[in-house]
């Protein structure tokens, strides 16, 4: 019996789809910074929280670039990944991240220390406005650049930068809600209410997106399969679903009523801990379709 | 104007892998990097089944998402059509590997190229043709640039015992290849990913 409509190959000269492995934990990571500080930054700019900017600007200019750097077969060219913008995501991003370094520190320093610098207002309006743009931009690329991969399946989505950047913007306001509540500062109510209305939308828009893949390619359906009852289905089910959306929504529910520091942190570590699962399984699951597929079909029709 | 190309049939090809043993020999690829390989595999249930080979290689797609993908320009499409790939520019971000739906982007890890094939160092041909490689970035079958330049034809398609592997151009109107896909109702791998692949294969 033919088995090869199933299997993962185990190495190239097999028939079978193939695991994405190019881009590991350290894109993984860079990805998942990238989200959470580009959403922390823009969520923290416009409610004038510069504990919060700061914040996002370390995990940003030093996290996101760090892992990124670490991860390049050859670090010391990645300027020329700028050359172009006009047909790669990666080379946007990183004209985002040169405008978001510049203008975010100038944004921190305006908020922080006024008297230090002097801006006329329109510049200082100016910078403020390019370092929002910037991190929102930050936050949302890595999504358009998955998306753009067109080798694997799973990935090729319009709802994926959308998915990225509404985790992105939870974890932005979740670490924004952490940093107040350990600062002992007050803030809106809307904030923890925010955070709840994003834990439902991304509940909803992961079920959309799954259900999407149903109908999507062969190699998409396949990482659909592990991620529901696959390789991955206890790090979804577990970590992404559970800890990541489910409990978080039922503490962040409990501390609307129980006011506990320990409740704020433990809400961030949740989320977190889900943000960077969702991430992690979007680059493991990938698979590369089973380019045989028509041979095959034409050799079984003549077998 | 030229746009370089291979049609392969699978009806002639018998799965003796001369193919990637030409290709490893003539680019002296790095220990574990193929640019030409015959997947194998049986099909069918018994007694009725079927093995099944199917080369491949570069598909030098007209629109290639590998040279989308590239932020540096570093993969950049020849006005002959093959894709290739500037090491001089590239800086390793493995973009191209994600973008590649045939998996036939392969990223030289560090260290690779300082042990050759055998476990007797690095023959003479790898000390020449590994001038050509630099750890840390991607390379991938070049459809034997060096070759085509001078007027030859890649080294897969000279090998093969049994001229699986057809190489012309396919800009040519009354060219071989235009002719044998017409007449056999040539195919693509994944045409559904749009890359206007420059491969075509006949059925077996």
């Amino acid at each position: 019996m033919a088995t090869h409509e199933l299997l993962i190959a185990p190495h190239r000269f097999a028939v079978g789809y193939h695991r994405q492995t190019f881009w590991n934990w350290l894109i993984g990571i860079a990805f998942f910074l990238g989200g959470v500080g580009g959403g922390l930054f823009f969520v923290s700019i416009l409610t004038g929280h510069v504990a919060g900017m700061i914040v996002a600007y370390v995990l940003l200019a030093g996290g996101k670039n760090t892992a990124h750097l670490l991860f390049l077969g050859r670090p010391e060219r990645f300027l020329s990944a700028a050359r172009r913008p006009d047909r790669s995501w990666i080379a946007r991003g990183i004209w985002a991240m040169g405008i978001f370094m510049a203008t975010g520190i100038v944004s921190i320093l305006l908020q922080a220390h006024s008297k230090w610098i002097h801006l006329s207002e329109p510049f200082a309006n100016l910078v403020f406005a390019l370092a929002a743009a910037s991190a929102f931009f930050i936050a949302c690329y890595d999504g358009f650049l998955m998306r753009s991969s067109a080798g694997v399946a799973f990935w090729r989505s319009l709802l994926l930068p959308l998915l990225l950047f509404m985790y992105a913007s939870l974890g932005g306001v979740t670490l924004s809600l952490t940093i107040r509540e350990l600062r002992g500062e007050t803030f809106s109510p809307i904030l923890p209410s925010l955070e709840r209305w994003l834990l439902v939308a991304n509940f909803f828009l992961l079920a959309v997106y799954l259900y999407r893949m149903t109908h999507s390619f062969p190699a998409a359906r396949e990482s659909l399969r592990e991620w529901l009852s696959g390789t991955y289905s206890r790090v979804f089910w577990g970590l992404v679903l559970f800890v990541g959306l489910v409990s978080t929504l039922l503490l962040s529910l409990a501390h609307s009523t129980v006011e506990s520091s320990v409740l704020v942190v433990l809400i961030a570590c949740c989320e977190l801990i889900g943000d960077f699962s969702m991430m992690m399984l979007m680059l493991k699951s990938g698979l590369f379709a089973q380019q045989v597929a028509a041979a095959f079909d034409s050799a079984k029709s003549s077998a | 104007m030229a746009r370089l190309g291979m049609v392969i049939d699978l009806k002639r090809c018998i799965g003796c892998n001369a193919c990637t043993l030409a290709c490893k020999q003539e680019n002296a690829t790095p220990e574990g990097i193929h640019f030409a390989r015959v997947v194998t595999c049986e099909v069918g249930t018994y007694p009725q089944t079927k093995r099944m080979f199917l080369p491949t290689l570069c598909n030098h797609c007209s629109d290639a998402p590998c040279a989308t993908a590239c932020p540096t320009g570093a993969t950049h499409i020849r006005p002959d059509g093959i894709v290739m790939v500037d090491h001089e520019l590239c800086i390793g971000c493995r973009a191209c590997n994600v973008a590649c739906p045939y998996m036939n982007r392969h990223f030289v890890e560090h260290g690779l190229l300082k042990h050759g094939y055998s476990s007797n160092g690095i023959s003479p041909m790898e000390a020449i043709k590994f001038l050509e490689y630099d750890e840390g970035t991607n390379i991938k079958c070049t459809l034997c640039a060096h070759r085509v330049d001078q007027g030859l034809e890649p080294a897969c398609v000279v090998t093969c015992p049994t001229d699986a592997r057809i190489f012309g151009d396919w800009d040519e109107e009354d060219g071989k290849l235009r002719r044998l896909v017409k007449e056999r109702n040539g195919w693509v791998l994944l045409p559904e990913y749009g890359t206007k692949s420059n491969v075509y294969y006949l059925d077996a």
